[in-house]
């Protein structure tokens, strides 16, 4: 009997190593993984993939989804561990800390063979600055690139009589039609809801103001006169009966609001657009989209501006299969790998010259929407800001704004305090 | 352990012991020791990024007791066991002593109460969440009123209190129930006889014969109300006014460690907790000699 247990537990631990290895491909392919945040997105990042794995059978590509909250806890320990996924999406809150650090792989020169000055060549300034290290490398292959539109309610302005939005509007615009509507059907006019992206920042840009000085990218400028001004324009907005107040967003983000039909104006980014038409199949035709209205009497510049992001894809410095991956990335980043995308309505492309292919699945609804805007504003695209020190900053200087909408701070104060907490890391540095 | 001279049997044996409970020991060091031994540590450290740290001394603690928002999350946290802890376990008796009686589709009841157990705490914080809307929820409709629950900062913890509260009854309603059970029928037909009724039998019998399973209960509600945070992070925005009067000491960690970072400032907030659960709980052990129970 003796013997029993030893034989058996043999056999189990046997079984188990088996397993472990068992994770091992015995199909002598390579087998990649491909982490994204973004579900809307997974169908066409796996028409990318199918395409490249098309052309090389030896590859296979194996595409995750993780929600944007648990995606970067979940990276940063795989960064920390080694243990990343072959490709991943890089967003520009974090490149600079996952680039600066040595976590990805520099793919400056991923087509120095084709092309030296290819990046320079097939994407925008802003591309490739979103792609970029603090060293000014590369550190992925540009995917896609967005900015902000105003996002319209048609029949809310039919009924109050108030013409549709134009390229020529104003911030005047903006309000009178907001008043206007408010006034003839009670629903509320722009709903401005505490935002960076889909907020403030873009009022900052189009009144010639910034969050970091133009030159260096170092210094914030929140108590400059004319960011000031807008963020003060900005914030008050929602002292406007036409505008519910930061309670109210609290609980109902203006596209909830704007999709039930409470309201009739919100800032979005280009890359929810799709998936509002397809989630709302309702709403279709009663809604489109308009440039961003610009500032009437901007303190420098015409006035224009919206903020334009845009992802890359990267892999680790340390990854197994880096010279593959770095195959697979150069398809990702090739004209067709950029046309696929494109076409799968995922995003618009970064890949200068392929941003229409992005309509083609616009015009499978019965309404189609204005796209024409998203391609027009990139003329006044602003560079998502960010510098290195911001991940630090980032959230505290959230919270001052948060104090702002409360009432519990005044926004000269609050200005200030921000002012400081930015510049403080600016010193230490 | 006693010295004793083991026989080579005996040696054998105790060395299969050791092999028998490695895997959970291993386990558990792995888990849960080495991790514990690890945040200490960072806790005295600035976190450069990807787990390299550089020891700094006693800074952070020393920027977290200079910070206000520290304290505050520290008496919100507080507050919510005060809100959450008494009226919770009372109410769990309440629904376990009414479960206990000759009730008619008493194990359908006893499903309902122990539904929001099984439900995932993400699903229930989202559905209370629109319960608790300002605007358009429906507690807000029944009550004729315009309170804003979520975003208002007096309202705010109270609502996560009654989230909690909901979801936590039925889990402590059955340990409770378990207790009940146990005690022996005997008891209440004696005092019957006796002459006692119903209310005079509750404080006699019922309440000393169950509080050593409500002192378990307490701890474990205590340890769980400190460390709230699933709750408020489902049910509060980032951008939600209220949001610095309703975070807990675990919410602040999390922003603090996974949001700007700064997880060696986070390490301190975590070692502050765990003294502070510890310190309590020593509290309620010592505390217990006087209430509870353990013969008849």
């Amino acid at each position: 009997m003796k013997r029993f247990p030893r034989m058996t537990a043999a056999a189990l631990v046997f079984t188990l190593l088996l397993s472990i290895t068992g994770c091992g491909a015995s199909d002598g392919k390579t087998h990649l993984t491909f982490q994204i945040w973004d579900v809307a997105q997974r169908d066409g990042m796996q028409a990318i993939c199918d395409a490249y794995t098309a052309q090389h059978p030896e590859v296979e590509i194996e595409v995750q989804v993780t929600s944007w909250g648990e995606y970067w806890t979940k990276l940063e320990a795989a960064g920390e561990s080694n243990t990343m996924p072959d490709i991943f999406w890089m967003h520009t809150d974090q490149i600079l800390y996952y680039a600066d650090f040595g976590i990805l792989a520099d793919v400056t020169d991923l087509y120095a063979d084709e092309d030296p000055n290819y990046y320079q060549n097939h994407f925008s300034e802003i591309s490739i600055g979103n792609a970029s290290g603090s060293d000014g490398r590369m550190y992925g292959v540009p995917k896609d690139k967005d900015n902000i539109v105003l996002v319209y309610n048609k029949e809310m302005f039919d009924a109050a009589g108030v013409s549709y939005p134009t390229a020529e509007w104003t911030w005047d615009d903006l309000t009178d039609a907001s008043q206007k509507i408010y006034d003839a059907t009670g629903k509320y006019g722009y709903m401005a809801y505490n935002d960076e992206q889909l907020g403030y920042w873009n009022f900052v840009y189009q009144n010639g103001g910034y969050i970091l000085d133009p030159e260096t990218n170092i210094h914030a400028g929140y108590t400059q006169p004319a960011t000031a001004d807008a963020i003060k324009f900005y914030v008050n907005l929602q002292k406007n009966d036409w505008c519910p107040d930061q309670n109210y967003f609290a609980e109902t983000s203006p596209g909830t609001s704007f999709f039930s039909g409470m309201g009739s104006m919100f800032l979005e980014g280009s890359w929810n657009l799709l998936s509002e038409l397809q989630n709302f199949p309702d709403m279709v035709g009663d809604w489109d989209i308009a440039p961003l209205p610009k500032c009437p009497n901007p303190a420098s510049g015409d006035g224009r501006g919206t903020i334009s992001n845009g992802l890359c894809y990267s892999t680790a410095a340390k990854g197994k299969n880096l010279e593959i991956v770095k195959d697979v990335l150069r398809f990702f980043g090739s004209e067709e790998g950029q046309r696929i995308q494109g076409e799968s309505g995922a995003a618009i492309p970064a890949y200068l010259g392929q941003e229409e292919s992005w309509s083609t699945v616009f015009n499978s609804f019965d309404y189609v929407i204005d796209v024409q805007v998203c391609y027009d504003q990139f003329d006044n695209a602003v560079q998502y800001i960010n510098n290195a020190s911001r991940r630090k900053w980032k959230s505290t200087v959230a919270d001052e704004m948060v104090k702002v909408y409360s009432g519990a701070s005044d926004i000269d104060s609050a200005l200030t305090r921000m002012q400081e907490i930015a510049d403080s890391y600016v010193t230490a540095e | 352990m006693n010295k004793i001279k083991l026989s080579a049997a005996a040696r054998r044996e105790e060395n299969w012991g050791w092999i028998m409970v490695a895997p959970t020991i291993i386990g558990l060091v792995i888990l849960n020791l080495w991790p514990f031994v690890q945040t200490i540590y960072a806790s005295f450290c600035e976190h450069l990024g990807f787990g390299h740290y550089k020891f700094i001394g006693l800074k952070n603690y020393g920027d977290m007791f200079g910070n206000a928002e520290f304290w505050k999350a520290t008496w919100n946290t507080v507050y919510f066991c005060i809100l959450t802890v008494p009226v919770g376990i009372i109410l769990a008796l309440f629904v376990a002593i009414l479960l206990n009686a000759k009730v008619k589709f008493k194990g359908g009841f006893r499903t309902i109460f122990f539904l929001p157990l099984v439900c995932a705490p993400a699903a229930v914080a989202m559905v209370w969440r629109w319960i608790f809307n300002g605007e358009y929820g429906i507690l807000n409709q029944i009550l004729g009123q315009k309170i804003q629950w979520i975003t208002d900062p007096k309202t705010a913890v109270i609502a996560v209190a009654i989230v909690s509260v909901w979801s936590s009854i039925g889990y402590d309603a059955v340990l409770l129930l378990a207790g009940l059970q146990n005690i022996p029928k005997t008891l209440y037909e004696a005092n019957s006889i006796d002459g006692a009724g119903k209310v005079r039998q509750f404080f006699t019998i019922t309440l000393p014969m169950v509080s050593p399973t409500m002192f378990s209960v307490l701890i474990m509600r205590l340890m769980a109300s400190m460390k709230i945070y699933d709750l408020i992070y489902m049910m509060a925005d980032e951008t939600n006014p209220a949001l610095t009067d309703m975070q807990s000491l675990m919410y602040l960690f999390y922003r603090s460690s996974f949001v700007a970072g700064d997880r060696g400032y986070g390490s301190a907030i975590v070692v502050w907790t765990v003294g502070l659960i510890l310190l309590v709980t020593l509290i309620q052990f010592w505390g217990q000699k006087k209430w509870v129970t353990y013969d008849i």
